[in-house]
């Protein structure tokens, strides 16, 4: 089962967080930041938001066939 | 040279007469569905992914469009994916016409398939019950209905005392939380067995001469001369003049291989099955339950409920559905059906999902001439296998894409022609 540690609060259940969108792989053009996305089954880079919680935006990298959390950090810096 | 003809392998065709013969004959008068087939050097076609597209393209293409040498490459076995996976559930309400045209020949397809098949695949026209729950389900339901009216396609708008009528186990006028306003109701969408679709399909395309290769991965794709020219498998090379890939959860994984980046991303899909239970709903319900979200019922045969909801909420491989989303399905079917509490679930099971950025399908080529991709079904693969198969199996032997699959091009995305059925914006978990 997976679970996010949120820099502020700690490890807290999945249901505290909310997903919003995968990261592309690099700088491209708005269409391809936008609609393409390159797979990649052993890292994922994504933004959460700890919604029922601080509500900090974080940026977590997991591997999404082990379904392991590999880097939980605040978007924009470090706390 | 001419290439070798597909050896024939007979099967035997079911009627009342072959289960009267096989009554006084010995246990192996019924033969395997499909087997003995032996990888060749060099194929017209190969489908990749034997679920429930793959298989449908594959057995299109030799019955309607006459292509002789046809494989079908699993890496697993048969109808072990999505097709196995899925609530069984076929439906066509739609709303946009784009989507409607299309499930519903698929709906059309699923009512004759038995007899095309010539197996059973106990097609259930039990009704498919849209509730509204909420002020603004109605209207939506409306305006869903007759666009689909207007195609020509079965819908009804059932008041509380037409729903009454319609699904009495419900009892629709009780006192809730939050109260039935109505419903939308498809007579004609029901339940399909899954496994016999694909074992259906499987055993009617090997009956036509297609070679099913299970245990046999593709790794890589090799081209000559800006074309696709065979594929790399486990099991060695094999020379493919065209390439279909039908993969559902994992095409993500086949843009890697081509080096083209999809607007797919692979969300999980959960679903589950309550112990049997004596007959309680003979109908398939969906609604939105404020505060738990999604939730599709119906009951099996076998007198399990099998229940669905709404995508996991993050991109994952594991195939393991989340206890916090099996417990939002649970919660709001319980609040609909308070009988239905004490029951146990017996077994609970996820898919990996191909989400596109509109929530619709796409039926192209892939960065080659020769190189086709059936993909990005979402949660909805189930219901279109029949339509999907017949209309891909056209575009890879005439070239062009039936008029019925236009819409599922690849360029919608940067040509914005997007078919945002949920108007939910690029993003494939909301869809």
């Amino acid at each position: 089962m997976m679970r996010l540690v949120c820099p502020f609060c700690g490890p807290r259940e999945l249901r505290e967080f909310q997903f919003h969108k995968t990261l592309p792989a690099g700088p491209g053009s708005v269409f391809a930041r936008t609609y393409e996305r390159i797979d990649h089954p052993e890292r994922s880079v994504e933004h959460w938001q700890h919604v029922e919680g601080c509500r900090a935006w974080l940026l977590v990298e997991r591997n999404p066939s082990s379904g392991t959390v590999l880097r939980t950090v605040l978007l924009g810096g470090t706390p | 040279m001419k290439p070798p003809l597909p050896q024939h392998r007979p099967t035997r065709r079911y009627s009342a007469w072959s289960l009267l013969r096989a009554r006084f004959t010995d246990n192996g008068f019924w033969p395997a569905l499909w087997s003995g087939a032996t990888l060749k050097d060099a194929y017209d076609v190969v489908v990749v992914g034997a679920g429930g597209h793959g298989l449908a393209t594959a057995f299109h293409l030799a019955r309607d469009h006459g292509v002789r040498r046809i494989a079908v490459l699993e890496k697993r076995q048969v109808g072990l994916g999505n097709v196995g996976r899925n609530t069984t559930i076929v439906r066509s309400n739609y709303l946009y016409p784009e989507n409607h045209y299309f499930y519903e020949d698929s709906l059309r397809r699923y009512e004759t398939l038995s007899r095309d098949l010539n197996y059973n695949v106990m097609y259930s026209p039990r009704g498919v019950v849209d509730l509204a729950l909420s002020d603004d389900d109605f209207p939506a339901l409306a305006r869903r209905g007759n666009a689909m009216r207007l195609a020509g396609i079965d819908a009804e708008l059932m008041d509380l005392a037409a729903l009454e009528r319609f699904c009495p186990e419900l009892d629709a006028r009780r006192a809730r939380r939050f109260p039935i306003l109505g419903a939308l109701v498809q007579r004609r969408g029901g339940t399909v067995r899954h496994d016999a679709v694909a074992w259906g399909y499987a055993r009617a395309a090997a009956a036509l001469g297609v070679d099913i290769i299970e245990h046999c991965e593709v790794t890589g794709v090799h081209t000559t001369a800006g074309a696709a020219s065979g594929v790399e498998t486990s099991r060695g090379f094999v020379a493919a003049e065209r390439i279909v890939f039908a993969t559902a959860g994992h095409t993500g994984m086949i843009g890697n291989l081509l080096g083209v980046p999809l607007p797919i991303e692979t969300h999980l899909l959960q679903a589950m099955v309550t112990e049997p239970v004596k007959p309680l709903l003979h109908t398939v319900l969906v609604y939105v339950c404020p505060g738990h979200g999604e939730v599709y019922v119906a009951q099996s045969d076998r007198g399990g409920l099998v229940m669905g909801g709404h995508l996991d909420g993050y991109p994952s491989y594991t195939r393991e559905g989340t206890w916090e989303r099996l417990e939002d399905v649970v919660q709001a079917a319980v609040e609909l059906m308070p009988q239905i509490g004490g029951l146990k679930i017996l077994r609970q099971w996820a898919g990996t999902n191909d989400m596109t950025m509109d929530g619709c399908p796409i039926i192209d080529r892939l960065r080659y001439d020769n190189v086709f991709v059936n993909a990005g079904w979402c949660y909805g693969g189930f219901k279109a296998i029949p339509a999907s198969g017949a209309a891909c199996a056209a575009l890879i032997a005439t070239g062009t894409a039936p008029d019925l699959i236009r819409a599922f091009r690849l360029s919608r995305f940067a040509s914005g022609h997007l078919l945002d059925e949920r108007g939910a914006g690029p993003f494939p978990v909301r869809q």
